[in-house]
């Protein structure tokens, strides 16, 4: 009986502490590269894939070279719309800031603000006019035309059959001249996921 | 030793019984709904929102919570706040999709409602719905769209499943194909309007609900844009309309969409029946859920704008769609209840035993087995839960309009056109080939 009652106590104990253990909240610090799909929705590893595939192309093509050579500057960039066609509330803004970056530190390629950015730069700018000493000041008007538009669209094809669905992404990418339309890199990654969804639960 | 022998596993479910009346109290859900609705009936967001979190549903009934909640939300016109409720309650939908045994083997011991709530099917639309309302609100578009193609698989889905006799969200295709429209992406528009005039042709037989005008001119417009002239042709022998602003005409003036979110849905409500078998002495109870029809007091709202007078249409009556789901599931959930009274009699019976075989302290086994009486009568209560912050029903007016900023004056009618209040809507801006969306929920005191 004694011995029953010494090998029960810190049984008891043991169980105490997990069950003290699964209520708490855990965290754990996980690398960025590293993959962990929970619900099968887009997420960090899918934006990652696509900004790796993209810059890795749109550095290795000639169109970079081919305006270097004909206007004498590195061509200038502006982020336009990336369009969300897909099934899901998407972040966008991930990988076109992955690229951006790549693209500016590679030192081939300028990036201007967009649309949404130089609003306030403007606003800055006119502030400066006013306060901001002479020699210091920033006029108006000696923007940065940008040469292309950075333009693209993510969609999606999702197959379900009960509990089991196949979701299918296709982003595509462009650039695309301000000055006569015609498109100078067009990048496009494809991602495919098959997704179980359980049928039971606790 | 002898207290073990008491004890056989049927009795110990008496504990868990005991357990869950604690928890549960003695209220079903729907009563426990009254302080909000009249909270709601007062515009009164904020203080609704607080009585919600007093209720404490946020870990009881997870799902339950994050749909009034979002609802609530959209009320006050907190849209980015109310969409994070409603992607967490689609994230609850795809969990309780899953079967849980536990919950399945508590349903046929305690009651229905022991079980997490996982949401009708009209509900599982309406939250996308309601999602993209708010996305329209907040001026985001494409976002808007992504809920547009998420309902599409909701619906595909629930399709799949439902058979010959389902019947798709009329009002859902609409208001998808209304998102298409204002992104310029015609065909993807008119797909939806067909499918919503499909789905408006069987609201027809079932609900009494007629085809919207506003959709016949979409189809109308939309076919000759894209030169579908055979389909053009039947529409327009099945209207009888002869004229119709023509898509380039259209495009010239924007729109404005009025949606008013009209009244209460009805909760669900309780019956029981109970039957003393003499002898035994044992009550046999049964509990089943029914909807009282409680038609909203408000009939229509008629909108005034830049002398045009428009009168809002119903899009979707979210009573009726309640109503048939629940009749649909009504034969499983009588004979779960049937079943239920079974265990519970078996239950009640071995307690009785008990206190017969427990001759030396007679008082504690009567107790036992009075308790257990008690308990399986008390523990026998309907499954009430329901989305009770949606609208009765959803109705809709649209007017063309030239770009500009307008004052729209918004009467509510009653049934023989009788005014029940009035608002306006202040410098409201129409563009040009877009739709400016105004949405109202008038929860009006009960009559």
């Amino acid at each position: 009986m004694i011995r029953t009652i010494r090998l029960a106590r810190p049984f008891a104990a043991a169980l105490l502490t997990l069950a003290l253990a699964a209520c708490g909240t855990t965290v754990e610090r996980l690398g960025v590269e590293e993959t962990r799909d929970l619900s099968g929705a887009w997420n960090d590893t899918d934006s990652r894939l696509v900004s790796e595939e993209m810059i890795q192309d749109v550095l290795a093509r000639p169109w970079v070279q081919e305006h270097t050579r004909v206007h004498g500057r590195a061509p200038a960039v502006i982020v336009g719309e990336v369009r969300n066609l897909s099934h899901e509330h998407i972040n966008v803004h991930t990988f076109i800031a992955d690229m951006e970056r790549a693209l500016i530190n590679s030192g081939k390629v300028k990036f201007v603000a967009s649309r949404a950015e130089r609003g306030q730069l403007r606003e800055e700018r006119k502030d400066q006019e006013l306060h901001a000493r002479e020699d210091t000041r920033k006029p108006m008007g000696r923007e940065l035309g940008a040469d292309y538009m950075l333009q693209g669209t993510i969609n999606t094809i999702i197959d379900v059959e009960g509990k089991t669905q196949v979701r299918y992404y296709q982003v595509d990418l462009a650039l695309i001249s301000l000055a006569d339309n015609t498109k100078v890199w067009v990048g496009q990654k494809k991602i495919k996921k098959l997704v179980k969804n359980s049928r039971l639960r606790f | 030793m002898r207290r073990r022998a008491l004890r056989p596993p049927l009795v110990r479910m008496l504990g868990v019984m005991a357990g869950c009346l604690l928890a549960a109290g003695c209220a079903t859900w729907t009563q426990s709904f009254r302080e909000i609705e009249r909270h709601l009936a007062a515009e009164r967001y904020a203080e609704a929102l607080e009585a919600l979190e007093r209720q404490g549903d946020a870990d009881r009934e997870p799902l339950l919570y994050q749909l009034n909640k979002g609802m609530l939300l959209h009320m006050a016109g907190r849209y980015a706040a109310s969409n994070d409720a409603f992607e967490q309650a689609k994230r609850l939908i795809e969990h309780y999709s899953a079967l849980s045994l536990r919950e399945q083997g508590a349903m046929f011991v305690i009651n229905d409602a022991a079980s997490a709530y996982a949401g009708e099917e009209h509900e599982h639309v309406l939250v996308h719905l309601y999602a993209a309302l708010n996305y329209l609100a907040l001026g985001d578009r494409t976002g808007a769209r992504v809920e547009a193609l998420q309902v599409d698989l909701r619906l595909r889905e629930q399709a799949a499943r439902g058979g010959s006799d389902y019947v798709e969200s009329a009002f859902a295709r609409y208001l998808a194909g209304m998102i298409y429209e204002d992104l310029g992406e015609w065909s993807d528009a008119l797909i939806a309007y067909r499918k919503s005039y499909e789905a408006y042709q069987r609201y027809r037989e079932r609900y009494g609900i007629g085809i919207p005008e506003p959709l016949k001119h979409d189809l109308l417009r939309l076919t000759q844009y894209l030169g579908l002239r055979d389909e053009q042709r039947r529409y327009q022998e099945a209207f009888g309309i002869a004229e119709w602003t023509d898509h380039a005409a259209w495009r010239r003036q924007g729109e404005l969409v009025f949606i008013l979110h009209n009244g209460l849905a009805p909760t669900k409500q309780e019956q029981v029946a109970a039957v003393l078998d003499p002898t035994s002495g044992h009550y046999y109870a049964i509990a089943l859920p029914y909807y009282r029809p409680s038609p909203p007091a408000i009939r229509a709202a008629r909108l005034e704008v830049n002398g045009i007078a428009v009168e809002t249409e119903v899009y979707e009556d979210v009573q009726a769609l309640a109503k048939r789901t629940l009749d649909l599931k009504m034969p499983a959930i009588t004979a779960r209840a049937l079943a239920r009274m079974v265990v519970k009699a078996r239950i009640a019976k071995a307690a009785r035993e008990q206190a017969r075989r427990s001759n030396d302290n007679s008082l504690a086994g009567l107790l036992l087995s009075l308790t257990t009486e008690v308990a399986t009568v008390v523990t026998e209560r309907a499954d009430t839960r329901s989305w009770a912050t949606l609208p009765s029903n959803i109705q809709l007016a649209r007017i063309a309009l030239p770009p500009g900023s307008y004052d729209v004056r918004v009467e509510l009618r009653g049934s023989g056109s009788v005014s029940l209040g009035a608002f306006d809507l202040h410098d409201v801006a129409i563009e040009a080939g877009r739709k400016t969306y105004v949405s109202r929920h008038v929860v009006a005191a009960n009559p």
